[in-house]
């Protein structure tokens, strides 16, 4: 039943709709919506791991006339992502935002942000790619400004003016490669994608574009500022996934379509600016006063350590030890993921108690706010890559890439931006578990605080122990056939 | 001989240029607007001399009318501020324009290899030889409407996700003062004139040049002219109507969408023989939703039926 594949698209926008038809009840349907997301996701990635890739001619058109959704391993894993966390978030939002006047507002563009990202997950098209970056770029903006605050809009509104820039010079990629070969279809581009001055231009752009909204140094400026003035539940899903759709393109334009085209010194010049990212970014986080804006500068930091794969990757040959080094790639993403937005939620929850987010003044938090405090440690556990967080599987991993392939100019990166991250995590900790009044008394513990400690638990120990599961399903490709 | 016919062409061309230069050059907001305007209209009638008459219409429509009537009124409400366009440094603006050019030159060459040089077979063919299982004669409407039939389903939502953007940013602009007795009387002719207009590109676009987008941009026209001469909600209901045309074309695209999927189809797959009245059927839909979303847009924010809504649901939540 490859039908299933349109749910995870199609549930979300029919609640969307629903949500802004009824707006009394748009928690409800908004929680309502995210759940059975979740369940399309679920069904669709039993699907996957039962049979393999799979696609749907939308239309009946076959693929390049029409549109073709396709779910492989790698689009799977980050749906699944992109879902849970986005269940989390919808619960605890649904606390959050009750309270707010624009809350209607907020379930229709997060049902939206959800449709989009699931879209671009499962998009086999270039056209449709841009569509839903599109959607995506845009859910994201309002849900950014939805604060309210002067810097909220200001950061916003930079956010559209660079995410359309991004999206501009992706859809100049788009069509030159529809000028060049004729298709958008991207299984038949793997096949037909060769080295040529049309590829090279039309890559550069795709990946330029694609670099300013996955926020890679040093186009990472927005980045911030958008992020740490956004209400909470936005804010994770902007560090935790958003983020991460961009990055995730990269990864399919790089490894699958453009294979042919990518050279050793264009994954290094990604890779150097990714250390560079991971560097800047945990020092950033260590200056930081704020709470959220250390998280924020921390998704910068976390990004320059996916890019730090691409020159492995470009190095290593097809097989499985390519496909391991991939595995931890998306690993550390999915950590990320889960991490993040377990943290950001966790600073929502003290920014509510406390009326503010300035680090120094955190004491008491954790006599306050025990399960909030225990989120913050367990998600920088993860952000460090401690034992036994997925992140420490796949910084192991990346090390054992270093060795195979040799460059060795990571391994300074590695080791100092791991000790910052510890850094950054350990002067947080230090000052929400001080003794202090800055927080104020305990009343209880939230319904807003759960689905934080979750996400922090799926962080450092869920992928932990089950990160076997995403080696095993990365290597099942849509775009395989491509490369024979 | 082959000059004489060139040169209009040419021409086109570097008004075209220079129009652009002007509209990004100029210090003056409000004349970078109107030049922005002229641009759209002059790129209408290149899109014309190049066979593309959809782009032409769209692009007047849209690209030069409503998107130079957003402009100029968001220009209004900043009437309080600095009209002028921030200054840049001379060695910024340098920069910038030196990246453009090479863009530009790089893009350029890189279409001209591939369009020129070494031509392939493109899709055109394929969507023509299909056209008769779609159900319509238009290859545009065709693309647009049933082989990629999702992109724009998308592309709707896409529109809903920025008229939300509007709503979340504020209250709508205030409106205008009564029209003076020649506009009111100017009025009362242009406004019927641009529905029937409407009317007319949404049906006609099933075999030749026209469609939702258009008709939609069109019948928006009408909206913003009777704001224009005073009518502040513009032709648009208010409250529950409103939130209906606006998810109107997302919502009965997707339902048929899914429809197809349930009855044994894949995902907006018409049966062939209905796919003709369903497509019209989707695209009144979405001419209506796109009409309510751009003269939202041009109103500015949140209407007062739309808070309303809002002021009732907190009265609930205090009794309950």
């Amino acid at each position: 039943m490859n039908n299933l594949l349109i749910w995870p698209v199609a549930v979300p926008l029919l609640s969307a709709v629903l949500t802004l038809l009824w707006p009394r009840r748009s928690t409800w349907i908004g929680v309502l919506g995210t759940t059975l997301s979740l369940l399309a996701v679920v069904l669709v990635s039993r699907q996957v791991v039962e049979s393999g890739a799979i696609e749907l001619a939308l239309g009946g058109w076959s693929p390049g006339l029409g549109i073709a959704l396709r779910a492989d391993g790698l689009s799977v894993l980050m749906l699944l992502m992109s879902t849970l966390v986005s269940m989390a978030v919808a619960v605890y939002a649904s606390v959050y935002i009750s309270r707010s006047e624009r809350r209607s507002e907020f379930w229709v563009l997060w049902l939206l942000l959800i449709t989009a990202l699931h879209a671009l997950f499962l998009s086999g098209d270039l056209f449709n790619l841009y569509v839903t970056l599109e959607l995506l770029g845009l859910s994201a903006v309002v849900l950014a400004c939805l604060g309210g605050s002067r810097e909220s809009l200001q950061a916003a509104l930079n956010y559209l003016m660079l995410g359309l820039l991004g999206s501009m010079a992706f859809l100049i990629g788009v069509a030159l490669i529809y000028a060049g070969y004729g298709t958008l279809d991207m299984a038949a581009l793997a096949a037909a994608i060769e080295s040529g001055p049309t590829a090279w231009v039309a890559l550069s752009l795709m990946t330029g574009g694609l670099l300013i909204k996955s926020a890679l140094f040093p186009l990472h400026f927005w980045l911030p500022p958008a992020h740490s003035n956004a209400p909470a539940p936005v804010s994770a899903v902007l560090s935790a996934l958003v983020v991460k759709a961009a990055l995730y393109l990269i990864l399919r334009l790089w490894l699958a379509l453009f294979d042919e085209v990518v050279t050793q010194t264009a994954a290094l010049i990604l890779g150097l600016l990714g250390g560079i990212a991971v560097l800047w970014g945990s020092w950033a986080a260590l200056q930081a006063e704020r709470l959220k804006l250390m998280a924020a500068y921390s998704t910068v930091a976390q990004v320059g350590y996916l890019f730090l794969f691409l020159p492995l990757l470009a190095a290593l040959p097809e097989g499985t030890t390519r496909d391991v080094a991939l595995g931890a790639l998306v690993l550390l993403a999915l950590t990320h993921g889960f991490a993040k937005s377990a943290f950001f939620l966790a600073a929502g929850v003290i920014m509510q108690r406390a009326g503010h987010d300035r680090i120094a003044e955190l004491g008491g938090t954790a006599r306050a706010l025990p399960v909030t405090a225990f989120t913050l440690a367990l998600a920088g556990v993860a952000l460090i890559g401690l034992p036994p967080s997925g992140s420490f599987l796949a910084k192991w991993q990346l090390l054992s890439s270093v060795f195979i392939t040799g460059q060795w100019i990571w391994l300074p990166v590695i080791a100092v931006g791991t000790l910052l991250a510890g850094a950054y995590t350990f002067r947080l900790l230090g000052y929400a578990f001080a003794p202090g009044e800055g927080v104020g008394p305990s009343l209880s513990v939230g319904r807003e605080e759960i689905p934080a400690v979750l996400l922090a638990l799926a962080a450092t120990l869920v992928l932990g122990f089950w990160a076997s599961a995403v080696w095993e399903l990365v290597p099942i490709s849509a775009y395989a056939g491509g490369e024979g | 001989m082959m000059n004489l016919t060139l040169l209009p062409d040419l021409l086109l061309a570097g008004m075209l240029i220079g129009l652009a230069w002007a509209a990004l050059s100029s210090d003056d907001l409000r004349r970078g607007v109107v030049l922005f305007i002229a641009f759209g209209l002059l790129l209408a009638i290149v899109w014309a001399r190049l066979l593309a008459p959809d782009l032409a219409l769209a692009e007047a429509a849209i690209g030069a009318g409503l998107s130079g009537a957003l402009l100029l009124v968001a220009l209004r409400d900043g009437s309080g501020g600095d009209k002028r366009a921030a200054k840049r440094s001379r060695l910024n603006r340098w920069l910038i324009d030196l990246f453009v050019l090479v863009m530009t030159c790089l893009i350029g060459w890189v279409l001209w290899l591939t369009i020129y040089a070494e031509p392939v077979e493109r899709l055109a063919q394929l969507a023509n030889a299909m056209l008769d299982r779609s159900g319509v004669s238009n290859p545009v409407t065709a693309v647009l409407l049933n082989y990629r039939a999702y992109d724009t389903l998308l592309e709707l939502v896409v529109v809903l996700a920025a008229v939300l953007g509007v709503l979340v940013v504020g209250r709508e602009r205030r409106g205008y003062r009564e029209a003076g007795p020649v506009f009111y009387g100017l009025v009362h002719w242009l406004v019927p004139l641009l529905i029937v207009t409407a009317g007319y590109l949404l049906w006609v676009g099933a075999h030749a040049p026209g469609g939702a987008f258009q008709a939609g941009a069109t019948l928006a026209a009408a909206g913003i002219v009777l704001r224009l001469a005073g009518y502040d909600a513009a032709g648009l209901p208010d409250g529950r109507l409103l939130r209906w045309l606006l998810v109107a074309g997302t919502g009965v695209f997707l339902l048929l969408g899914l429809g197809m999927n349930v009855s044994g189809g894949r995902f907006l797959q018409y049966p062939e023989a209905w796919s003709g009245s369903l497509i019209l059927v989707i695209e009144v839909a979405a001419t209506a939703s796109i009409a309510a979303a751009l003269v939202l847009a041009y109103r500015g924010g949140r209407t007062d039926g739309w808070l309303f809504m809002d002021n009732k649901d907190k009265s609930r939540e205090v009794s309950s």
